[in-house]
């Protein structure tokens, strides 16, 4: 059954409302677990600061435009963050049989599976994020132009839906595989390395970053393309394309295990 | 006549690797191609018509549980054909879902961190309810149930019973064709089971909905089932009435008596008397098990009237539990 945009919109809004509500019931948890937002993004923040104390660029990249690369990544993994946050808890409810809850719904059960957590912890990330982003485009003097807020917007989105991809596509391994929590981590971990530019690894890790665990497209590639268009390669204008193609498979490997699934016997 | 569920041989066979022991064990499971083939399912047929009660029956692993998925769709069949609804359930998964109400016993549903009314409004809203038929719903609930005291709360913290009663009321909510409960009764106390079975009754009764009920429970099909369906090792045993089940098994019924003096003595001389019947006594009572194709039990207490002075009298039906137990050991051979 194909149901349109407007109502998966409107039951994700009535599901976060509900969901906001009951988060606030719990204050604790909520304070604390802002809190400890606060802390990770500043704790990464120094470390970064600290690494340029002692050199004053990296890979041919100035302070200022690897603050920018940093913050476009803090930005771009908001969305991963907030919307598809269920799919750490994916590996336990299949294994323990309660993923079979979400086939019986009339709708889709992608959708449907990671409409049921939000997390707001993500939202702080991105104020973070987009600070930092503004501090880097000031310093860098790049120009405010429609063109380049339209560049910024479009290539933040594609460096989403790599992300995303990335993350489903683990995530779904457990569909297949047991313990597969080692590789959605592991994938997680990588996800750090998005964070500098990939002329700092040597060939053989820039051709895994590109082609095998696409997370040079999470940032670097995006990036390129407002902070050195004349220096371009292929690949970055191609990111959307890329990212498209790359969050498409990852959602056609989700269903497909989902649609396999049939619970523990019972 | 139609049917709303038709399934013709239906079989599930799952292919299960053969795992070895040990660390070199698994290292060979990795690559192994060692499959043993279950069959949960073999050749099973019925047909259900709209506002059945349905009592699935089987033992431990019989394959009730697989059945039911394969109905719902989120089992393929391995041959054979379903068709609920006039839709093969496997193919259209989300559309069959609209029409159908699912609760499998111990595991909720429902939103976990959301007051049981916040759940049934999105229900409402996914299943796009109109207003109008969810407050007339609403109402009949309120007439059968207590909700009031559940509808605000989370069902985080619910005891196991009344998040099973909020996991019924949800899957009716949308008035559904069919009802499919997997052990709705499962680790429910006594009131809590009656409960929820005056509550399926009324609901079947109510809206016509066809209930598909399997359960170990035999006071859930005294109550809920007219019509069993017992299956072993995935095969089919029987499919009828309840009431032909035990007429099947022979018409028996138990007479006991009290009277004065040794009740063992008494029984022995009874037997004596009665050779046709098996003859038996507790502290209280002698039984007097009659088949009632060789003698009314009318005829069989007049018969000991004329010898014994009987103070108290009692009749008991083979119960359904004792002929289910049958079966399950002997099938129906
Ligand atoms: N996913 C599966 N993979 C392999 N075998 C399975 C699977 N699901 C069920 N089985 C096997 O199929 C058989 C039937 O299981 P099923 O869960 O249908 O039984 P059941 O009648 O529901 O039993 P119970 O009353 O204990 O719930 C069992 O032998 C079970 O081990
Ligand atoms: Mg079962």
């Amino acid at each position: 059954m194909h149901r349109g945009l407007r109502f998966y919109f409107c039951i994700y809004r009535k599901i976060l409302a509900q969901d906001l509500k009951s988060k606030m019931s719990y204050r604790a948890d909520f304070i604390i677990s802002t809190i400890g937002m606060i802390c990770t993004n500043i704790s990464g923040f120094l470390s970064f600061w600290i690494l340029f104390q002692n050199f004053p660029s990296v890979g041919g990249w100035s302070y200022y435009e690897m603050l920018f690369l940093y913050g476009f990544s803090l930005v771009a993994m908001t969305p991963v963050q907030c919307l598809l946050d269920n799919n750490w808890s994916l590996r336990y409810q299949v294994f323990s049989g309660d993923f079979v809850k979400y086939c019986f719904r009339p709708m889709n059960l992608f959708f449907y599976y990671q409409s049921e957590v939000f997390d707001v912890k993500g939202l702080g990330q991105m104020v973070f994020g987009i600070g930092t982003l503004i501090y880097a485009w000031v310093h860098l003097e790049l120009a405010c132009t429609a063109w380049m807020v339209l560049k910024l917007v479009v290539y933040l989105v594609s460096a989403s839906l790599v992300m995303a991809a990335l993350q489903n596509a683990a995530a779904a391994s457990c569909f297949w595989i047991e313990n597969s929590f080692y590789l959605l981590d592991l994938v997680m971990r990588f996800k750090d390395y998005a964070k500098y530019p990939m002329t700092i690894f040597n060939p053989v890790f820039r051709f895994v970053f590109t082609f095998v665990l696409p997370i040079a497209f999470i940032a670097y590639y995006p990036s390129l393309v407002i902070l050195r268009p004349e220096a371009v390669p292929l690949l970055s204008w191609l990111s959307p394309l890329i990212a498209i193609l790359l969050f498409y498979l990852s959602y056609k490997i989700w269903m497909k295990g989902a649609a396999g699934y049939s619970g523990t016997g019972s | 006549m139609s049917y709303i569920i038709e399934i013709k041989h239906i079989t599930k066979e799952f292919k299960v690797l053969n795992r070895h022991e040990g660390l070199k064990g698994s290292l060979k499971d990795l690559f192994s191609r060692d499959y043993r083939i279950v069959r949960a399912v073999d050749d099973i047929s019925m047909n259900i018509a709209q506002g059945e009660i349905v009592g699935y029956l089987g033992p431990n692993g019989a394959g009730k549980s697989t059945t039911i998925k394969m109905m719902t769709g989120i089992l393929q069949p391995s041959s054979g054909e379903i068709v609920v609804n006039g839709q093969i359930p496997y193919k259209n998964r989300t559309r069959n879902a609209k029409e159908i109400g699912v609760v499998f016993g111990q595991r909720s549903q429902l939103w976990w961190s959301l007051p049981l009314v916040e759940s049934f409004k999105l229900l409402r809203d996914i299943y796009e309810v109109p207003e109008a038929e969810y407050r007339a719903m609403l109402d009949l609930y309120r007439s059968l149930v207590d909700i009031e005291s559940l509808l605000h709360k989370p069902v985080r913290q619910m005891s196991l019973g009344q998040r099973t009663l909020s996991d019924i009321l949800a899957a009716f909510l949308h008035n559904p064709k069919i009802v499919f409960l997997d052990e709705p009764t499962i680790g429910l106390d006594v009131s809590m089971k009656a409960k929820i079975r005056t509550l399926i009754h009324a609901l079947n009764r109510e809206k016509q909905t066809t209930v598909i009920l399997t359960t170990h429970d035999m006071g859930d099909v005294d109550a809920l089932c007219r019509r069993i369906v017992i299956i072993d090792k995935g095969k089919m045993l029987y499919d009828n009435d309840i009431e032909h089940l035990k007429r099947f098994f022979g018409s028996y019924r138990t007479l006991k008596i009290r009277m004065d003096g040794d009740l063992q003595q008494s029984a022995e001389a009874i037997a004596q008397q009665m050779p046709e019947f098996r003859v038996s006594a507790d502290t209280d009572w002698i039984s007097v098990l009659v088949d009632e194709e060789q003698a009314s039990v009318m005829a069989v207490l007049a018969r000991l009237q004329e010898r014994y002075r009987i103070r108290d009298m009692q009749l008991e039906e083979i119960s359904t539990e004792a002929v289910i137990k049958k079966i399950y050991e002997e099938g129906t051979q």
